[in-house]
């Protein structure tokens, strides 16, 4: 027993003494040398990142990231930079990050006061809230009435952690990702699902019947989404602030939502008035 | 950019709470799966020796079916597969009742069945042929002969691959994680999002998986010494 413990107490010593990760150059630095820019998306979020019918990776995020942000990039390192995709899920994105397998966040990331305190946030670039999808008739139709019932929510999201603390009695069962927990919605494992009411919104539409779903509740969180990045990687974060700052400006932004959120876009989710100021504000307007 | 390590997060607030729910969840599933396994595996694994050629055609099948899909793959079956097969109302009461750990008890339990199963044949197959002959010899059947030389004596032999196999089956517990089974590697993760300290939530899920495995490896290797058949297995140090 006694070697074990020594064992044990080796293996801990040498993982606390690992040299921190992250602590290379700076990212502005890597990206001119590499002219790659790699960003962590989703592949099964859509509208916002993923994998469309003809296989192409393709989103409202990964637009902001291609027309925005990229310019931004480009001007700062003065070079044409590539943008390289690669997946990062909930419980994923922040390792990569800090592991420098990525450089760029890019997908359905809530920007959190927790998360605030290991990454870097950008400007907010979408703003939405938690709510639940169930099926037509479901006795839930808010928060108030889960008590009891069976929910789903994803892994390491800000939702399932709301849900955890605050509505204890709701019997929450967690799916590493949106197509497991939507498949146990959709053959009643689970009496609902709840995520970013944008998310559900993605979902519904692209279930086998879309009419047999419903989206209900209030907001019971708010989900301003970010792009995260490395802690203290201030040029990259003047670079993509600035590049999403332009966008708000020079009302790209608002075409790039009106092609993926307008009425004929993937997925119709009008932008009201309260979030338009909302995204405004953050640049002094 | 340095990473800055704050350990205190693993005992501090709820995580320590979370650290020991996994771990009981992960001892639960993975003794119930361990016993289904053992049990299946010590049938099949019996039945691929028989003189009997339907009962070797079942067993087979069955470690050839189950031992050749992904565990994952499983793990799915089980929880998004079988239920639908079953009537409304059990279905309803499954829900209620941790549907997810029945399924991910049954798809680790049948997994590895079909690998201890393999174990077992390989124990049974070393055993000289004139131990079965003497037995018969002595007027036991078939089932006698099993039951009463050939199993106790395989079981004996298997130990140290057994060990193994068992070492596997309790880290491959984690794989539950994917059907919403909140066990050990899960709760790590809650750590890590909650306290936004991978590297500390993660090292307290590999260290509590290391210590259970090398406890369980210091157990067998006591049983080993104790079960060892002299002259039939090589005495190690």
């Amino acid at each position: 027993m006694k070697r074990i413990l020594a064992v044990v107490v080796a293996l801990a010593v040498a993982l606390s003494l690992t040299p921190p990760v992250g602590a290379q150059q700076d990212t502005m630095a890597k990206i001119k040398e590499s002219g790659v820019l790699t960003i962590g998306t989703r592949t099964g979020s859509p509208p916002f990142a993923y994998i469309n019918k003809d296989n192409q990776w393709v989103g409202f995020s990964i637009d902001l990231v291609e027309q925005l942000v990229k310019p931004a990039v480009e001007k700062e390192v003065g070079r044409a930079v590539k943008v390289e995709k690669k997946e990062s899920t909930p419980p994923t994105r922040i390792p990569l990050l800090s592991a420098n397998s990525v450089d760029l966040i890019a997908g359905t990331m809530t920007d959190t006061p927790q998360r605030r305190e290991v990454v870097d946030f950008s400007l907010t670039f979408f703003y939405t809230g938690a709510q639940f999808l169930v099926k037509k008739g479901s006795p839930i139709k808010g928060v108030n009435d889960i008590a009891g019932k069976r929910i789903a929510s994803q892994q390491a999201s800000t939702n399932a952690k709301i849900i955890r603390e605050r509505y204890p009695q709701a019997q929450l069962r967690e799916f590493p990702d949106q197509p497991a927990a939507f498949q146990a919605l959709l053959q009643g494992q689970v009496d609902a699902f709840t995520n970013d009411g944008i998310q559900l919104a993605g979902l519904k539409a692209k279930a086998p019947n879309p009419a047999e779903w419903e989206i209900v509740g209030d907001f019971y969180s708010e989900e301003p989404y970010g792009m995260a990045m490395r802690k203290g990687d201030a040029r990259l974060k003047a670079a993509v602030d600035g590049g999403l700052k332009n966008g708000f400006e020079s009302g790209k932004y608002f075409e790039i939502y009106e092609k993926w959120f307008g009425p004929k876009g993937e997925l119709p989710y009008p932008l009201t008035a309260t979030v338009k100021a909302y995204l405004l504000k953050q640049i002094g307007k | 950019m340095n990473y800055q390590f704050n350990w205190s997060v693993l005992w501090s607030g709820q995580s320590g709470g979370w650290l020991l729910h996994g771990l009981l969840l992960t001892l639960a599933i993975s003794v119930l799966a361990w016993v289904l396994a053992a049990v299946l595996g010590i049938v099949s694994g019996a039945m691929r020796t028989v003189p009997w050629k339907p009962l070797r055609v079942i067993a087979t099948f069955y470690v050839e079916f189950f031992r050749n899909v992904p565990l994952l793959v499983w793990m799915f079956f089980w929880y998004f597969g079988v239920p639908p097969l079953l009537p409304r109302v059990v279905q309803d009461w499954l829900f209620n009742h941790s549907a997810e750990f029945w399924a991910g008890m049954f798809a680790l339990g049948v997994y590895h069945g079909a690998r201890m199963s393999e174990i077992i044949r390989a124990g049974i197959l070393s055993i000289p042929r004139t131990q079965f002959e003497a037995a018969v010899a002595m007027g036991l059947t078939t089932f006698q002969v099993y039951r009463l030389i050939i199993v106790p004596i395989a079981l004996r032999l298997i130990v140290p691959p057994a060990t193994n196999d068992s070492l596997n089956l309790l880290k491959n517990s984690s794989v539950a994680l994917t059907i919403s089974v909140a066990e050990l590697t899960f709760q790590a993760r809650q750590v890590e999002t909650y306290t936004a300290k991978a590297i500390e939530a993660l090292t307290a899920g590999t260290v509590i998986y290391l210590v259970l495995c090398l406890g369980i490896a210091a157990i067998m290797t006591r049983v080993e010494r104790r079960f060892a058949i002299p002259g039939l297995i090589a005495r190690g140090g």
